[in-house]
């Protein structure tokens, strides 16, 4: 099976920690459901160790602004 | 509301069912009477016309709130149903209850466990915010399943519903012909629909039987003679005993009573798990048992001419019911048969249903006398003509004027020639102070149809008064400080100016008003982009603002000016079009000399009135001006540009000189001029707005100087090149000849991935294609210059290379659907040709070009290309603008906040920085060779402020309106 994280056109996902969530949720000044969702079998969470309820961080290559740092909410 | 109330802010909305109590509590009265008016004109009381529902008469008193028509909003009535029906409306809710909820007990029929799962499941769905149906659904279907109540263990039936509304319990019972059944079996036979064969199976006596189950032997004699019936566990013991069915379905209906008593004994707790509030919205109340009557004022009576009065079709439809339910009440008090009771209860069904919602399918509509359909209260609501869309979202508003548009290049861009006709209807508000009282009372004074007039006045009591060409003198003198006027419309007015279809932001731009007369609305030609508009009979809407804050937000965002650059791609929309960049690239194509008074002439219009040192002398002495250094007067000082024109070559601006090169479309055209751009984001949009205007202006002159006229003979070449381009063709017929022969011959080699005949298609449409460009490079050859349809190709201003030799050279192949015409006959196009003909004129090659003229033959095939050039198009506009539409709808509520997010209206994030760089695309270099001087826009800006000496950033100059009111904003005026 293909690891679609490895990819290169799949950016970079990563669990974000509970603490740093809280720092997060606090600059946007909202609940962590108001955040945008990812299913949890999204191709590229598959090598990672996500449950529901988790924030994953998406760091991707923008065109415009270099980097572009996304966070979503694993959903079923 | 009375005058003194502050506004209010809704704090929350909550939708629920209605308890009947509830209706009955604000109900007016109890309405029994399906009449409305007696003999002598009056109300009945306790009719549909009760005087308590409300007044619509002007004159009468309202007997419940003592207020008068137009201030009484009516009150409701009630009626009392003879017997419970169902709310279509619920239909499909009370149908998921029926199936979930136990027969017996009105238990929800889910374990404790697998409530606590929906409960978590529903308040996690609504924390997402997605679709609570989905959990609900899911509840049900999980209820659905159980066999029995997992409460009190009663066995639950499926249930049928027959829409709208009729359930139906589907129960097994004892088959009809129980006794052959039996009788079939005790003599080993097949029964019903069985096979023989199908059912092992042997004859056994009445004795044997009664030992296998337990039943006496003469009862079964008795059961197999038919005076008995089995009860049901005797009769499961038979069927057990005979290996039997004795069943049939059998459809029980269920009455809106029964649903009723069904739903009333759910307990509250069991419908939160199916997300429904038990306090706001219990489910028996979905069973009418009291029908609310619309206040009179909801459906107003109307008197026609000949004082008959007309009922609205509410009335009617509650007059229907009303009968009905008389008649029930009657017949059942009179103890008339169950068969005649359920009639009647199911047309009260029916009137009730109706009522509410006339176009439910599988029922017939309610009509009027005259046939059409009544239209009731949810074809009130419901369609583009309905409250919500007719009513709510869009409604016809007061200030708005719509006319037909006619060019005037004498206007600034950001001004609308307005009609005098519209300008002294429309009017805004002033609010006489000292300080303007003297211009209140001269506006009063030239009464309602002078122009500079006024309409009403408002005096400080808040009594408004007409200003009639009698009492403007009159008025004029008591208007004091603390009146209002609505004065009509003056030259420098903001108003919005809009033309439908309204695609982007700049279908809707504010103007500022000259008040011209004629009928029509005047507009620079400049402005025709951003609006698509033409002159062909295109109309557009005018709206007059009618408060401080909605002119000033107009003025700062919406001017024309401030819409200069696109939002789509960051580029200019509004810049010279057509013949104005035709006139530059006169003007500069070839830096022609002008004299001093050609050259003044050439800048009249601009606010440059004095010509700068003369470029040389010609050979009499007299000094010229080139056209470059014309141009240059009007572009800002200190603005250094380079760019490739679309003409080809590379444009020289330094310190807001042109020192070489042509100014065409990529300069100053919209769409990405160059020029316009740079302009807009490195001084301001104001300077922008000069530079168009003046642009326009200056290019008009010019062309005008040249003179400037094409016609079709300005297309025809020597015969030196009729005679190269026939050349060309044929020796492109020879290719294909040889092409089609090297198939026949079963030569051809196919090319990777196609079909031999396809291979050979795709020959000739290159080989063609090449001698339509061919016969395009003679044509263009030969044609000079200076010939005005080459200058306009060139400059960008209007047509192309193509359009040019379609009309010298040659029209070319003729497609449908991307491929040569090949449709027609059998085996060929049209009959002048023989069958299998591939050559290229049998498949719609145009040779000729249209202005030698096409051959009969030539012209036919032309029109199949081009009516499907015209079909395309009106497909792909309709097509589009319903993409647009649902893009529209699905993306209108999101929003950018201030702290760089996108959110939707309920908060949920969308982006977590606007665009993923937090930019405006206005706001932004165009492409990355022109970046933005920011260091010289912050010398300027410190100039401007501090310098001492240098020149103002802006000039004092000014052309027209605009200027002068930006100045009057700054205050320095």
């Amino acid at each position: 099976m293909v690891d679609a994280s490895q990819h290169n056109l799949v950016p970079e996902h990563t669990i974000v920690e509970e603490e740093e969530l809280e720092e997060v949720l606090d600059e946007y000044n909202i609940d962590r459901t108001d955040l945008p969702k990812i299913k949890r079998r999204d191709p590229p969470l598959r090598e990672l160790d996500v449950e529901v309820g988790d924030v994953i961080r998406i760091e991707r290559d923008s065109r415009t602004a270099d980097r572009a740092v996304v966070y979503r909410l694993v959903i079923e | 509301m009375s005058v003194n109330s502050s506004p209010k802010e809704i704090g929350s909305l909550s939708f629920g069912l209605m308890n009947p109590e509830e209706y009955r509590e604000m109900s007016a009265t109890k309405v029994i009477t399906a009449d409305t008016y007696d003999d002598d004109g009056f109300p009945i009381d306790m009719g549909l016309m009760d005087p308590r529902l409300g007044v619509i008469d002007p004159g009468l008193e309202c007997k419940t709130c003592g207020k008068h028509s137009g201030s009484c909003n009516g009150h409701f009535g009630h009626i009392e149903l003879a017997a419970p029906v169902i709310h279509v409306g619920f239909s499909k809710l009370i149908r998921r209850l029926l199936r979930g909820t136990c027969r017996e007990c009105s238990r929800l029929c889910l374990t404790e466990d697998e409530r606590d799962e929906f409960r978590d499941n529903l308040e996690r769905t609504r924390q997402l915010g997605d679709d609570l149906n989905d959990v609900t659904k899911a509840a049900i279907r999980q209820a659905r399943k159980k066999n029995r109540c997992p409460f009190c263990g009663e066995k639950q039936y499926d249930i049928n519903h027959e829409k709208p509304t009729t359930y139906y319990e589907v129960q097994d019972v004892l088959s009809a012909d129980y006794t052959d059944r039996i009788a079939a079996a005790m003599e080993g036979r097949p029964v019903g629909d069985e096979e023989e064969g199908d059912v092992d199976r042997e004859a056994q006596s009445p004795t044997q039987v009664a030992d296998k189950t337990g039943i006496d032997a003469s009862r079964i004699s008795e059961i197999l003679s038919g005076e008995f019936r089995p009860r049901p566990d005797d009769r499961k013991a038979l069927e057990k005993a005979l290996n039997v069915d004795l069943t049939e379905e059998d459809m029980n209906k269920l009455m809106p009573s029964d649903i009723r008593d069904w739903f009333e004994n759910i307990p509250d707790e069991d419908i939160r798990v199916l997300g429904i509030s038990a306090e706001k919205s219990r489910p028996e109340w979905m069973i009418l048992t009291v029908l609310p009557v619309p206040p009179v004022t909801a459906r107003p009576s109307i008197t026609l001419d000949n004082g008959q009065r007309s009922e609205d079709d509410l009335t009617h439809k509650l007059v229907d019911i009303i009968r009905i339910n008389q008649r029930f009440m009657e017949n059942r008090e009179a103890g008339a048969p169950q068969l005649i009771i359920e009639d009647l209860w199911e047309l009260l069904q029916y009137h009730v249903t109706t009522f509410m919602d006339n176009e439910i399918s599988g029922t017939p509509p309610a009509r009027h006398r005259s046939g059409r359909p009544l239209k009731t209260l949810s074809q009130r609501l419901k369609g583009k003509e309905g409250r919500f869309r007719g009513s709510l979202s869009g409604k016809r508003v007061n200030f708005s004027a719509r006319t037909v548009i006619s060019p005037d290049p004498t206007l600034s861009l950001n001004e609308v020639g307005v009609p005098d006709r519209v300008a002294t209807e429309m009017t805004q508000t002033m609010n006489v102070t000292e300080r303007n009282i003297t211009e209140a009372r001269r506006y009063v004074q030239n009464g309602p149809e002078g122009h500079p007039g006024a309409n009403y006045v408002k005096r400080p009591d808040g009594r408004r008064l007409k200003v009639t060409e009698k009492n403007c003198e009159e008025l004029s003198e008591k208007v004091e400080p603390g009146w209002e006027v609505n004065r009509h419309l003056i030259d420098g007015d903001i108003v919005i100016f809009n033309r439908q279809p309204s695609l982007h932001r700049m279908s809707i731009m504010a103007h500022e008003v000259v008040v011209m007369p004629y009928k029509t609305f005047r507009l620079n030609t400049v402005v025709c982009p951003p609006y698509n508009a033409d002159f062909d009979g295109d109309e557009m809407n005018m709206h007059a603002l009618q408060n401080e804050e909605a002119r000033a937000e107009a003025r700062v965002l919406m001017r024309v000016q401030e819409q200069i650059l696109s939002p789509r791609m960051g580029l200019n929309i509004i810049g010279a079009i057509q013949d104005h960049i035709s006139g530059t690239y006169l003007l500069t194509h070839e830096n022609p000399h002008f004299n001093e008074t050609q050259a003044l002439d050439l800048l009249r219009a601009t606010r440059v009135d004095e010509l700068p040192e003369p470029d040389g002398e010609n050979d009499e002495g007299v000094p010229y001006w080139t056209g470059r250094s014309i141009f240059s007067e009007l572009l800002p000082p200190g603005l250094d540009l380079e760019f490739s024109s679309s003409t080809g070559d590379t444009v020289l601006i330094e310190d807001g000189t042109l020192v070489e090169g042509t100014v065409d479309e990529d300069a100053v055209g919209a769409f990405g001029g160059e020029v316009v751009d740079t302009i807009c984001k490195q001084y301001s949009t104001t300077r922008a707005r000069m530079f168009i205007n003046e642009v326009a202006t200056l290019a008009m002159r010019a062309i005008m100087h040249f003179g400037f006229s094409v016609g079709i003979d300005d297309e025809s070449v020597p015969n030196e090149a009729e005679e190269q381009i026939g050349e060309a063709i044929d020796n492109a017929y020879e290719r294909v000849a040889e092409l089609i022969e090297t198939y026949e011959a079963g030569d051809l080699e196919s090319l990777p991935g196609r079909t031999v005949d396809e291979t050979l298609e795709m020959k000739i449409m290159q080989t063609l294609g090449k001698a339509r460009d061919s016969a395009g490079d003679i044509a263009d050859e030969f044609l000079e210059d200076d010939n005005p349809a080459v200058v306009m190709a060139r400059s960008g201003a209007r047509g192309s290379m193509l359009n040019l030799t379609q009309m010298a050279g040659c029209v070319g192949q003729q497609a449908v659907r991307g491929e040569r015409i090949n449709r027609g006959y059998e085996d060929r196009t049209l009959s002048h040709y023989p069958r299998d003909d591939l050559s290229a004129d049998a498949h719609g090659f145009v040779e000729s070009s249209y202005r030698s003229g096409l051959t009969p033959r030539e012209f036919f095939f032309h029109a199949m290309g081009g009516r499907e050039g015209l079909v395309d198009t009106a497909v792909r506009t309709s097509k589009s603008g319903y993409l647009q539409r649902r893009l529209i709808n699905a993306l209108s509520e999101l929003e950018t906040q201030y702290d760089g997010t996108v959110r939707d209206t309920s908060d949920t994030i969308v982006q977590f920085e606007f665009g993923e760089d937090g930019t405006s695309p206005v706001k932004v270099s165009s492409d990355e060779e022109n970046d933005i001087d920011v260091d010289g826009i912050a010398d300027a800006v410190l100039e401007a402020e501090f310098g001492d000496d240098g020149e103002e950033f802006l000039t004092d100059t000014q052309t027209n309106l605009s200027e002068q009111m930006d100045n009057f904003i700054a205050g320095d005026d």
